[in-house]
């Protein structure tokens, strides 16, 4: 019971990691990014890369991390532009089908360069005993790593002047306009830094098993599950349900099993929206 | 200091204002009145960089002004309080406040105090969020938050609407508090007596036209202005 509950809580941190990204990019930009998944294969595959041509696990974690937000950094540049010139529905429309073609063409160029790559750590499995619980080592660096990430995330949007300014945006991009905020710059800065934690999520993924070039959409869909029962534009909301979804997860593949498990996931999500469509708590960052 | 030449600005097929030309002077006060739908909130919007210009020119201080984005005015020293006030709902007064000095944080401190003073309510409401307050205490959080910009040029548009009229009095002493401290007052208005009896001068908008201009004591002399604003038979 206990270890599965632990179980779910770290995966649900990576979750929440994985989709707290996508949650800043719609509510700050109107976008829904299909290829936010892709960010974190990504990273996983440059990470992956890197160990094999022997740089060291942490420095390659790092560097595959920071791919991430580079490649973020470029698609906010280049691609993103024409539906950034457009507002709302027209926005969101053209913004899904741009990430959408990124995603297929992601995943294609990936798969023809690197079919062999993943990237599998497979730290060794040593189990600590904390409480009384048996967890792996490989279990308290994601969970610390991804609770450290969010809670600096948290920490940037609600004490510093920067952060206050990105919560401005999201709330009424014209009022922080008229005080002198640049909403493209906050919109670049938030697409690095959900491309960033995406990354982290990706290698936190390759902790435990492994990031393939084929893992892009599914974790995009996950992301896109937990950011909904999170109600899409909330940061607590999403973190919320990012635990919630991981122990779910957690305890449904144990007893019930990996495919009806997805289905269950994708239910609560439906039925966030039809009971509570503001998200678990409610209202925004 | 602004000067507006031979505006037009339309959205769409509808054009809302024709060949507007005006002219603010450093110190002044002065104001734009007429009905629902006569221009003001587009020329406003225009000068705030809200608004797409398709013919005439703005003038700043001798710079033009037209194509700048918003962000860029308010930078330049032209805060602009809209009739919508575009607060941020759900932060705390304060927050939205420190919002206001985001460009230019220096000596924020001494000026939330100067907030204060010129609006008490927002100090006891300082941890309130900006959603829960009153409509009067919008009003006055919008125009608090446009001066923590320290601008030389105070855009406001129909500041009065949806007030108590003693708050409205009340809110028109405090700008004139300000004009006295130097700042200049470009302001909308659909209340023609109390901007009248406030701007040093106005210019009178009908159907996107500037119709009348002049000193304000002469407009409230003009028998058009009486008949048609002022509800004189």
């Amino acid at each position: 019971m206990i270890p599965l509950l632990v179980d779910g809580v770290v995966l649900g941190l990576q979750f929440a990691l994985l989709a707290v990204g996508l949650t800043l990019i719609y509510g700050l930009g109107g976008i829904l990014n299909l290829a936010h998944g892709h960010f974190a294969v990504i990273a996983g595959i440059v990470t992956a890369l890197l160990i094999s041509a022997g740089v060291t696990v942490p420095l390659a974690a790092l560097l595959g991390i920071l791919s991430a937000g580079l490649f973020a950094l470029l698609i906010d540049r280049t691609l993103m532009l024409p539906a950034y010139r457009y507002k709302g529905e027209n926005r969101l429309l053209l913004g899904l089908m741009l990430t959408l073609g990124l995603s297929l063409m992601v995943t294609g160029l990936l798969n023809f360069r690197f079919p062999q790559t993943a990237l599998s750590l497979r730290l060794p499995v040593v189990s600590v005993e904390i409480f009384g619980v048996t967890v792996r080592t490989a279990s308290i660096i994601v969970a610390s790593m991804s609770l450290l990430a969010i809670l600096s995330l948290l920490t940037f949007l609600r004490r510093t002047t920067l952060g206050k300014a990105v919560r401005s945006v999201v709330q009424n991009e014209t009022g922080a306009k008229l005080c002198g905020i640049d909403p493209k710059r906050i919109r670049t800065l938030i697409f690095v830094l959900g491309g960033l934690m995406a990354g982290l999520a990706g290698v936190a993924q390759g902790l435990f098993s492994s990031v393939g070039t084929e893992l892009g959409m599914e974790l995009t869909i996950l992301a896109l599950i937990v950011a909904t029962v999170g109600g899409v534009r909330s940061i607590n909301g999403t973190l919320a349900a990012g635990i919630l979804l991981g122990v779910v997860n957690a305890f449904a593949s144990f007893y019930i099993g990996a495919y009806l498990t997805s289905i269950i996931l994708l239910v609560i999500a439906a039925l966030t929206i039809l009971v509570r469509p503001e998200g678990l708590l409610g209202h925004l960052a | 200091m602004i000067k507006v030449e031979g505006l037009e600005v339309s959205y769409g097929q509808t054009r809302a204002l024709w060949n507007v030309s005006i002219d603010v002077e450093r110190g002044e006060a002065v104001a734009v009145v007429g009905s629902n739908g006569a221009g003001k909130t587009t020329l406003l919007n225009a000068i705030a960089g809200m608004a797409t210009p398709q013919k005439g020119q703005i003038f700043y201080d001798g710079r033009p002004l037209a194509g700048l984005s918003s962000h860029r005015i308010v930078r330049q020293g032209i805060a602009y309080v809209p009739a919508e006030r575009e607060l941020f709902p759900q932060m705390t007064v304060l927050e939205n406040l420190e919002l206001g000095a985001y460009f230019n944080p220096q000596g924020k401190s001494s000026l939330l105090k100067f907030m204060f003073t010129l609006f008490p309510r927002l100090e006891e409401r300082k941890r309130q969020l900006a959603g829960t307050l009153s409509g009067g205490e919008q009003q006055m959080l919008a125009i608090a938050r446009g001066l923590m910009s320290r601008p030389k040029v105070l855009l406001l548009d129909e500041p009065s609407t949806g007030l108590a009229p003693l708050l409205v009095l009340e809110m028109y002493r405090q700008f004139h508090q300000l004009r006295e401290d130097g700042l200049t007052i470009l302001v909308a208005e659909q209340q023609v007596p109390t901007a009248l009896s406030f701007a040093d001068r106005a210019y009178v908008l009908e159907n996107g036209w500037v119709r009348l201009s002049g000193k304000s004591k002469d407009l409230l002399d003009d028998p058009m202005v009486q008949r048609t604003y002022l509800g004189v038979a």
